[in-house]
């Protein structure tokens, strides 16, 4: 009798268990941030051309990261890339401070990844980190 | 992991006497910059000397004199040098990342982040365009 009474909770008991729900990687948020990153500076270029040659190289230099953080995790590019980022509101410099703080945040970002990272990912994120480092160099 | 940390003292050595070299090419500026990043040199000798003690491990000396890879007669050549030296610093410490966690990572990334920055000061100083890398530390 006991067996009558008591509910059928579990799926496998009548059918073939759900497909389990894939684990998404950590470094997924990371990778949208990182294009969200390149988004901005495209937009800051389109506002202001004349800083084209000092902000394209680092706007890349995300991409690349993001390629090659998709390649380690076997992720697929997210579509699209990025949305597209407002534009800089105010002045040159103004835009300038503003992806300064972009810029900044992303590298605390990229610290805390390597940190927390295992030691296979350790030195690509490492070098990411650096890399925006030399970014805000590039931006004072 | 000592093996990286011996690594990197080893070519904290080598920095600091190369920077001795670079620093008798330049003058102003560029000799003030040279001056503090050899100090900058220093303290990350001091620090990775007191770690390997703590570690019981072997801390090997500097070598009285090192092979520099090119002649440095001039202010180009000292520039080419502090980049070289940069670039093979930052190599020696992304190397630690992964064979560390903690502090000690952070400790490393510390000695990449510096010293990817100083290679892109040395870079605009020698009007070396683009003045980043896309991934510091990386071999070629």
């Amino acid at each position: 009798m006991l067996a009558t009474v008591l509910p059928i909770t579990g799926c496998d008991l009548i059918g073939p268990a759900p497909e389990p729900t894939p684990t998404a990687d950590p470094l997924v948020p990371f990778i949208t941030g990182t294009l969200a990153l390149a988004a901005r500076y495209d937009a800051t270029v389109d506002a202001f051309p004349e800083l084209a040659e000092r902000l394209e190289p680092i706007a890349r230099a995300h991409r690349t990261h993001a390629a090659e953080l998709n390649r380690v995790t076997a992720t697929e590019p997210p579509s699209p890339a990025a949305p597209p980022a407002t534009g800089p509101s105010g002045d040159l410099d103004a835009a300038l401070d503003a992806l300064r703080a972009v810029e900044k945040a992303g590298l605390e970002e990229a610290i805390a990844a390597c940190l927390a990272a295992p030691d296979d990912r350790a030195a690509l994120l490492g070098s990411i980190a650096a890399a925006r480092a030399t970014h805000l160099e590039m931006l004072r | 992991m000592n093996e990286q940390l011996t690594a990197a003292l080893r070519a904290e050595y080598a920095a600091i006497f190369a920077y001795g070299v670079i620093g008798a090419r330049l003058k102003g500026d560029s000799a003030a910059t040279a001056r503090a990043a050899e100090s900058a040199h220093r303290d990350r000798r001091d620090s990775l000397t007191v770690l390997l003690s703590g570690d019981s491990a072997r801390v090997p000396a500097a070598e009285p004199a090192y092979a520099l890879p090119f002649p440095v007669t001039d202010r180009v050549s000292a520039l080419r040098l502090a980049i070289e030296i940069e670039t093979r610093t930052a190599a020696v410490w992304r190397a630690v990342l992964p064979v560390t966690t903690g502090e000690r990572r952070r400790q490393a990334l510390d000695g990449l982040t510096d010293c990817a920055v100083r290679a892109v000061r040395w870079r605009r100083v020698a009007g070396i365009t683009p003045a980043t890398v896309v991934f510091p530390g990386r071999p070629a």
